[in-house]
């Protein structure tokens, strides 16, 4: 096993499911009202999550492995979601929705729309307490899922003390039984071990890397699940024949060789995969091929041709942090969405 | 689905607007971006840009352009420059269009060592599009087309004659104009007074039946008016006209900001605010992209020096378009129909 997914360890998979599983638009009221009335075979996963999620979750792995999805929808929506899920060959081990409902009764409007408190205290709340556990995190940047991954791992690491949490809480304007939750949690799980091993963002909206460069390596912001995949299979979480079924996935989607290419390509560039792996990799799904279409054996002839154009590249990995300023991230951030929506300033400039 | 090859070693902060306008084509157009540079300081930049990297490659190229070199023999100096790698790239791929805002002279020559030619071409003309005040085609395209602007500055009538094939194809594919009107750069509307070149390309076209309506000479002040869809001059007159007209609009936008300046013209300047605006966006070359490279078999498209992002993404866009519509492929057939069309002419 890898260095940093533990032998015999429990593999714990958090996943968040609009915009990180799914493909959902809930820009706008409309859209909101399409995806609360669509029904679960209407539902589209996001191309080659599917596959990935059904190679994480091998059978003659899957005692050692536990999924939970914690999701922004609607309680009202589990039924649906379930049943898309399990479509989809996947059975989570426990499904957290938000209750949006109670808190429009509570008055609870913040909560509505904010993130940060629900999140945070959903994945503590279903933190599983074992000697040998790992966790892998799955979000999307439409929200800040990196925000609220990396406290929570760093919850866990106990690098955020009780004072520092409290006063990330009161910039979040988290209601006073919100933070009273977390608070308490955070009593019981602080320093409870350094657990969180990546943490995927998948850039849905295309959001500039850089943007994520404050919270280190742990955060891998991912253009596609190939991306992912390929991370997972250095660290050996993966092999190469859950490769091949996440490309195979994704051709039948429309990838074309060269986007699959390009999209390593991306990987070495930013030093989070190496080209001696990149070659690696090419050698072991060479000898998978065999097997497959073509798909595959022209995915191998650009990924080497890749490794030709990179051949110069000695990029360094992103370093592991240690400290996060989370109260200027949350601080930018809220500058940002701020500056979007009175002034028009697009989010991604 | 077109591949665009992007030198980011030229245009305005060092290839940085070239670098993103890719990432925003990578973004909002159905392209594959290829940008050529300087991989270790393109791929910090991309790090601060919103872009697909899924639609993005990257190819290192950091060879600077040598100083003081014959364009001809820049191949052989800088072997791995962005122009000399991109434009192998481009050879290499029959979807792919190279765009540059490199030293035009550079780019022709790489490109003229690099790519093929279209049958029947032996020298290969710049073309730029200026606004005019007559609008042409079911778009209501306010700009038509003048060519050579550089590429080749020493012209015969023979030359000349294949400039007016192909303009003619490229104008009636992005314009959708059936015939297009083409036109002769002279100093006036009788050949007496023009060049040798001039006067033979003249005579060879008049009268004849060719895929576009040949209009005759024309004079410099009748360019503007937009009599022609098309005006057919040798590289050497047209960078001169091209120039000059960019250089009135420029002149004019300064005066403009001139009158602004005075306290007793600033009332009178607001009040044809939106009217100078509509003038400046008439005017502004970035509007239009980029001159395309033609005769060549791949779309080459040659930008200016300071060339910004918005120009870049046109530039991208005009690219793109060349590919679905198959200008090559059209400004080939014409460059072989109007050949024989003239020489039938000429052994009847």
């Amino acid at each position: 096993m890898s260095d940093w997914i533990g032998s015999g360890h429990l593999l714990h998979l958090r996943w968040d499911l609009d915009k990180t599983y799914l493909r959902t638009d809930f820009d706008s009221v409309k859209d909101l009202i399409k995806t609360y009335r669509q029904k679960a075979e209407d539902k589209v996963a996001i191309v080659g999550a599917r596959s990935l999620m059904q190679a994480l979750l091998d059978p003659h792995e899957r005692r050692k492995r536990r999924v939970t999805f914690i999701s922004g929808s609607p309680t009202q929506m589990r039924a649906v979601l379930t049943r898309k899920l399990r479509l989809d060959g996947i059975e989570p081990d426990l499904f957290i929705l938000k209750p949006n409902l109670s808190n429009i009764l509570s008055g609870r409007i913040r909560s509505i729309r904010g993130q940060v408190g629900y999140k945070l205290s959903a994945l503590m709340r279903s933190y599983v307490a074992a000697t040998d556990l790992d966790e892998l995190l799955f979000g999307d940047d439409a929200e800040q899922d990196a925000f609220i991954y990396s406290l929570y791992a760093d919850i866990l690491a106990g690098r955020v003390d009780a004072v520092q949490l409290a006063s990330i809480l009161g910039a979040c304007k988290l209601y006073r039984a919100e933070v009273d939750e977390v608070m308490a949690l955070h009593g019981r799980l602080f320093g409870s071990g350094d657990a969180v091993r990546r943490i995927f963002i998948h850039l849905e909206a295309r959001s500039p890397l850089d943007r994520f460069a404050p919270y280190g390596a742990r955060v891998v912001p991912v253009y596609n699940y190939l991306q992912a995949a390929l991370v997972l299979h250095q660290g050996e979480v993966l092999r190469a024949r859950d490769i091949v079924s996440v490309i195979e996935a994704m051709s039948v989607a429309g990838y074309t060789p060269a986007r699959l290419a390009n999209s390593v390509q991306d990987l070495v560039r930013r030093g989070v995969v190496a080209v001696a792996d990149v070659e690696r990799l090419a050698g072991e799904l060479a000898a998978v091929e065999t097997t497959r279409g073509r798909t595959v054996s022209t995915f191998i002839q650009r990924l080497r041709s890749t490794v030709a154009d990179l051949q110069h590249v000695r990029r360094k990995s992103p370093e592991w942090l240690t400290e996060i300023n989370y109260l200027g991230l949350y601080h930018s951030a809220r500058f940002r969405r701020t500056r979007h929506r009175f002034f028009g300033i697009p989010l991604l400039d | 689905m077109s591949t665009i090859v992007i030198d980011t070693c030229a245009g305005e902060e060092q290839g940085r607007e070239a670098l993103a306008a890719a990432a925003i084509a990578s973004l909002d157009l159905d392209v594959q971006m290829v940008v050529v540079g300087d991989e270790d300081e393109i791929t910090s930049i991309l790090d601060g840009l919103a872009h697909d990297a899924e639609r993005l490659r990257v190819v290192h190229a950091a060879d600077p352009l040598p100083d003081n070199v014959d364009p001809r023999d820049i191949r052989e100096a800088a072997p791995h420059s962005s122009i000399a790698v991109g434009l192998e790239l481009t050879a290499r791929d029959p979807d792919a269009i190279f765009v540059s805002a490199g030293q035009p002279a550079a780019i022709v020559s790489l490109a003229l060592q690099t790519l093929g030619r279209l049958p029947g071409v032996d020298r290969a003309a710049l073309a730029a599009v200026y606004p005019t005040l007559r609008h042409r085609g079911p778009n209501d395209d306010p700009f038509a087309l003048l060519l050579d602007v550089g590429a080749t500055i020493e012209c015969t009538s023979e030359h000349l004659l294949r400039f007016a094939a192909m303009g003619a194809a490229y104008a009636s594919k992005i314009s959708s104009v059936d015939r297009p009107r083409v036109g002769l750069l002279a100093n006036g509307s009788s050949p007496a007074t023009a060049p040798e070149r001039v006067r033979e390309a003249h005579r060879s076209l008049s009268g004849r039946d060719l895929p576009f309506e040949y209009i005759g000479l024309l004079r410099g002040d009748q360019v503007t008016h937009g009599e022609a869809d098309v005006i057919v001059t040798d590289g050497f007159s047209g960078d001169v006209l091209v120039r000059t007209l960019e250089g009135v609009a420029a002149t004019a936008d300064a005066l403009i900001q001139r009158a602004e300046a005075r306290f007793k013209w600033r009332l009178g300047v607001q009040m044809l605010g939106g009217g100078i605006a509509k003038l400046r966006e008439f005017t502004d070359w970035e509007n239009y992209g980029g001159a395309p490279l033609l005769g060549l078999d791949r779309p080459v498209i040659v930008t200016q020096a300071n060339s910004g992002v918005r120009a870049f993404v046109n530039a991208i866009r005009l690219g793109a378009k060349m590919q679905r519509l198959g200008v090559i492929a059209a400004v080939a057939e014409a460059v072989a129909t109007s050949a024989a069309a003239l020489s039938e002419e000429e052994e009847s």
